[in-house]
């Protein structure tokens, strides 16, 4: 007991200091119509959360979460597995490029960003490219209202997508050889070792980047903020996290927002646990 | 013991030196405060250090420490600021809204407001917190006169059916007729477009609109604004504002001017300071009107405040107050702020000094003929205080603007829309 509370202590404080107690005073704020320009605050109960569900904003702003966290979770998982398996191999060459797949990661995102944005715009790189291959009217990348919402997941997925890598890396360095040859004695091909095999024993490594990338969409702010501050247009790209801190700091009706946080932090939650739940039963123990 | 003994002998060394410390700090009696500023192409960080020095070299009592919001909207930073209670003492450029209802600004006294021309705009319940230190109207139409001359634009146009046509002819010329642009700052690359032809649709029919949609006496839907929305939509819809310009923000549409990637650039009078300076003016005349109504009567958008404002809980709020009038009000401060940032200062008996460039002396000419002629009203979506939108409203209507334009939304939808948000602001 001694020791758990010298050694556990300043840990559990810093998880109550920095995560439970500001949930907790979040919960409290929407339970209020707090306004810090419209006292005074009274107590409105669940009117904030009856009040979310019929709110267009707030179901937009859950639709692009979810188109953006599926293009985040999809398309880095798949094509970080190709390059993984691809770059499984020894020698300085494959070291290298490992590092330049992951530098993105490390970048921070509103570098990223700001990159980009100078990439896609219409006048941008990739449209001078493309009018230089012929094409007269290169798509808007970020200022059609229909395309912009991609344009923000497929920046997402470029920048995430050297932590799948790496993740798969270190998945397929832990699938033993012996394995592998054994199958190949038996005449297993290349497509079905990788099915029968090495994709069983990634599962773990499947489990982690699926999950990583799912928190990481459904939390997205800086990139929209950035990039589109949520248009072009009214909310087409708006993210959940990028509404709150708009009807928060902007609006100033940080009750609402605050109501719109925990069901934002349900969500995460549900989702994370059910993904959890249903890939850990691929896992296999040797 | 002896470690007992060593440790007590550095605690009190320690405290020895806060004491010193606090000693040396009260002993010069320097009052400090923080002064929240912004960046833009035209007010570098080097603009905003020498206008301070000129303040405190005069009052060396009192210590600056600068604070530069991490992007043009400074209000919203502020607003986050305020959250966690670090509100800095004197502010530029922030709408008061919001922070002058909560209690968050000082007033300013009569007395402190002699010396400005319009001492009573931008009041919130009567009380002014933000110094109406300078008028920017909004917008110029600033025009590329070699690109005129190429598409066989004899003159600029005196009604709204003479920009459409000198627009027609541009693009069937090859050249894109106005400069836009969008993304997060939306607000002042698009905004200003919007704000010339909401001039000549509402303001110009009744100047006292946007006061009547606070009584809930006109609204967005009623034909006057929807006709104005239907305008910035047909622009787009015939081409002449390039929807893909949406991607860009301010800085770069700035730029895409100067660089004649477009005839015309709606924007607001602090554009001269780009247009004159050396580092930036562009290699062709540039030429200005006001945009043009229907009818061909004179309309002139303007905004005066975008002066500074004090922290009602500033520690030395004298201080704080004594640095934000001397600021105002410094010559040499006024005058860079006309070639800096192309502003108009609205304090009594001041006149620009008689360097400014060519666009800003011709701007400026413009707008006194204007108020002469009563000609000048306010600029849609840059009000201050009483005189402008709810709380959360401006950034619906920005968002508007790029509906319209990309044609996502129709007027009408548009102005549904803004009368919701409004319902919901108020």
């Amino acid at each position: 007991m001694w020791a758990f509370l010298i050694f556990g202590a300043p840990g559990l404080l810093v998880y109550v200091c920095f995560v439970l107690a500001p949930i907790l005073v979040s919960v409290g704020y929407s339970l209020t119509n707090y306004n810090p320009f419209r006292p005074p605050t009274r107590f409105v109960g669940l009117r904030n959360y009856q009040l979310l569900f019929d709110d267009p904003e707030f179901w937009n702003a859950l639709r692009v979460t979810t188109t953006l966290t599926l293009i985040v979770v999809i398309v880095p998982n798949v094509l970080g597995l190709l390059i993984a398996l691809l770059l499984d191999r020894r020698g300085w060459f494959y070291n290298g490029l490992r590092s330049v797949f992951f530098v993105p990661v490390v970048l921070s995102s509103v570098v990223v960003s700001i990159i980009w944005t100078r990439m896609m715009a219409d006048d941008g790189v990739i449209n001078q490219v493309l009018r230089g291959l012929g094409v007269a009217d290169p798509p808007g990348w970020l200022s059609d209202p229909d395309l912009a919402v991609y344009s923000i997941g497929v920046i997402l997925s470029w920048q995430t997508l050297g932590f799948c890598v790496v993740v798969y890396l270190a998945g397929l360095q832990g699938v033993p050889r012996d394995l592998l040859e054994a199958a190949a004695i038996d005449g297993a091909g290349p497509v079905l070792r990788f099915r029968k095999v090495t994709w069983p024993l990634l599962a773990p490594a499947l489990t982690i980047n699926t999950v990583v990338q799912l928190i990481s969409a459904f939390k997205v702010f800086d990139h929209v903020q950035v990039i589109t501050n949520g248009g072009p247009g009214e909310g087409t790209t708006a993210s959940i996290a990028f509404t709150v801190l708009r009807v928060g700091f902007t609006a100033n009706r940080q009750g609402y927002a605050s109501a719109m946080a925990i069901v934002m932090l349900l969500v995460i939650a549900l989702a994370s646990a059910l993904v959890l739940k249903f890939l850990q039963r691929r896992e296999v123990d040797l | 013991m002896r470690k007992l003994l060593s440790l007590g002998v550095a605690l009190v060394v320690l405290s020895a030196c806060q004491v010193n410390d606090t000693a040396g700090g009260s002993g010069q009696g320097s009052k400090e405060i923080s002064f929240l500023t912004f960046e833009t192409p035209n007010l570098g960080p080097e603009v905003w250090d020498a206008a301070i020095k000129r303040v405190t070299d005069k009052y060396p009592d009192i210590k600056v420490n600068k604070l530069v919001a991490p992007d043009q909207d400074r209000t919203a930073y502020a607003k986050q600021l305020l959250a966690s209670d670090q509100l800095p003492d004197v502010l530029v450029a922030v709408s008061p809204a919001g922070f002058a209802e909560s209690g968050a600004l000082a007033a300013w006294t009569p007395d402190e407001l002699k010396d400005f021309r319009y001492p009573h705009n931008g009041a919130i319940n009567g009380k002014v917190y933000q110094l109406p230190a300078n008028t920017q109207t909004i917008p110029v139409v600033y025009y590329n006169k070699k690109l005129f001359a190429q598409a066989g634009v004899t003159a600029p146009p005196k009604t709204y059916a003479e920009l459409l046509d000198a627009s027609a002819k541009l693009k069937a010329a090859g050249i894109t007729p106005f400069v836009v642009g969008g993304g997060k700052t939306i607000h002042d690359a698009l905004g200003p477009t919007f704000a010339g032809i909401l001039g000549t649709e509402v303001y110009a029919k009744n100047p006292d609109w946007m006061a009547d949609r606070r009584k809930d006496k006109v609204k967005f839907a009623d034909k006057d604004f929807t006709r104005a929305a239907a305008k910035l939509a047909d622009l787009s819809a015939k081409g002449y504002l390039d929807k893909n310009m949406l991607s860009q923000d301010y800085a770069a549409t700035q730029n895409a001017f100067l660089t004649g990637k477009g005839a015309m650039y709606a924007m607001g009078n602090w554009f001269a300071a780009a247009a004159d300076s050396p580092k930036t003016k562009p290699d062709f005349e540039i030429g200005q009107f006001f945009w043009p109504s229907d009818d061909g009567k004179q309309v002139v958008p303007a905004f005066t405040g975008g002066g500074l404002l004090v922290s009602a809980h500033a520690k030395n709020l004298d201080a704080a107050k004594k640095f934000a009038l001397a600021y105002q009000l410094d010559k040499q401060n006024l005058d860079t702020s006309c070639t800096a940032d192309g502003l108009i200062p609205a304090i009594k008996d001041y006149t620009p000094p008689s360097d400014v460039g060519p666009v800003y002396k011709e701007g400026y000419d413009m707008f006194r003929a204007a108020e002469d002629a009563g000609a000048v009203v306010p600029a849609f979506g840059f009000e201050a205080g009483d005189d402008g939108m709810l709380v959360g409203v401006p950034e619906k209507w920005d968002a508007s603007m790029a509906d319209l334009v990309t044609g996502r939304k129709s007027p009408q939808d548009v102005a549904g829309f803004l009368d919701t948000e409004w319902e919901k602001a108020s």
